[in-house]
């Protein structure tokens, strides 16, 4: 693998790499880009280990997961905060901070829910299919089918505040 | 955001998360200075293992069979105690990321096992060691040392005792943490 095809991998799996490392940081921008930056070294050390049994994205959303749960352990002390400066808030027009407002309850519900439910959760929220996420966390379809619905609707729930 | 095809929608057309060309670089910059970083590890390492062994030829510890003998169980010990915590960072590096979350939570979890049993069985008995060597050699350094260094070697003795027995301590309380927390999922 050489840089020129790594930097095409970069470019197209930053974004979903990056959307799953804020859901797994409270929405924290600068924890998250850190976060996926060790995702990809993992990635790059990683690609001669990289067997083609799945779609290069799905292994990427594997190591991800991992990456996230290890930083989720070994920093739970570490305070998470979306809060953009006071300064920086005045410029912010009232559609921006409603977006903002709903992601912020969106992760904090995401982030009321235990490692597994939680890695279940954002992966569906990513689209994969069902069959590729039971893949990416070691369980059966069927479980994972009848785990996703209890999910999703608590989740619903959550960020509907009910 | 009411209802859950309208929160994936909303999450998958968040903005401005696209990659850059400056983060692409940080990638490979820092992949260089994590293998730096391993680098300078075992120079320190090297570098300690020679002062150890100056610090024995400089007190002429070998003159004397119980000063060699003591003195060298604290090294041995404190030789010890550093490769263990090398085949420990090892241990963790080399978890394999390819591995489904389930697996790889169990990897973690073993990992996080071993640790604790380093905590509880192999330090206190490499620090009882330790300070054993310490004190048998003490009579040696008020012998051979002016009575400043000899105070020197005293206090200093304590107070990297005390501050590695603080730090062993936190680590110990951090991992037990972390493995509780990954047990009790």
């Amino acid at each position: 693998m050489n840089q020129e095809n790594f930097n095409i991998i970069y470019s197209e799996n930053y974004p979903k790499v990056m959307r799953l490392c804020l859901g797994y940081v409270n929405g924290n921008k600068v924890q998250a880009q850190d976060l996926a930056q060790d995702v990809f070294i993992k990635v790059w050390d990683n690609l001669k280990n990289f067997r083609k049994e799945s779609s290069i994205s799905t292994w990427i959303y594997r190591i991800t997961v991992n990456t996230c749960l290890i930083y989720l352990r070994t920093n739970k002390k570490r305070k998470t905060t979306n809060n953009l400066p006071p300064d920086l808030k005045i410029h912010i027009d009232n559609d921006v901070e409603n977006r903002e407002s709903k992601f912020k309850q969106l992760y904090n519900c995401i982030n009321k829910l235990n490692d597994d439910n939680k890695a279940i959760i954002l992966l569906e929220l990513e689209g994969l299919p069902q069959k590729e996420i039971a893949e990416i966390i070691g369980i059966n379809y069927e479980t994972l089918r009848v785990r996703i619905c209890r999910i999703k609707d608590k989740l619903t729930k959550c960020v509907s505040n009910e | 955001m009411n209802n859950f095809e309208n929160i994936q929608s909303e999450w998958q057309n968040q903005p401005d998360i696209e990659g850059t060309d400056k983060g692409l670089k940080e990638v490979f910059k820092k992949t260089n200075e994590l293998k730096n970083k391993q680098q300078i590890t075992n120079i320190i390492l090297g570098i300690t293992i020679a002062i150890l062994i100056g610090f024995f030829l400089y007190v002429k510890a070998y003159l004397e069979v119980k000063a060699t003998l003591s003195l060298g169980l604290m090294i041995m010990v404190l030789i010890a105690r550093i490769i263990i915590e090398l085949l420990s960072i090892n241990n963790l590096k080399g978890i394999n990321y390819n591995l489904d979350f389930k697996s790889f939570k169990e990897s973690l979890l073993g990992y996080y096992k071993r640790r604790v049993t380093t905590h509880y069985i192999f330090t206190p008995i490499i620090l009882l060691l330790y300070v054993i060597g310490f004190l048998i050699l003490m009579p040696y350094f008020e012998a051979g040392l002016s009575s400043g260094f000899y105070t020197y070697i005293q206090v200093s003795g304590v107070i990297v005792l005390v501050l590695g027995v603080f730090l062993i301590f936190n680590q110990a309380k951090k991992e037990l943490y972390i493995l509780k927390e990954l047990m009790s999922e």
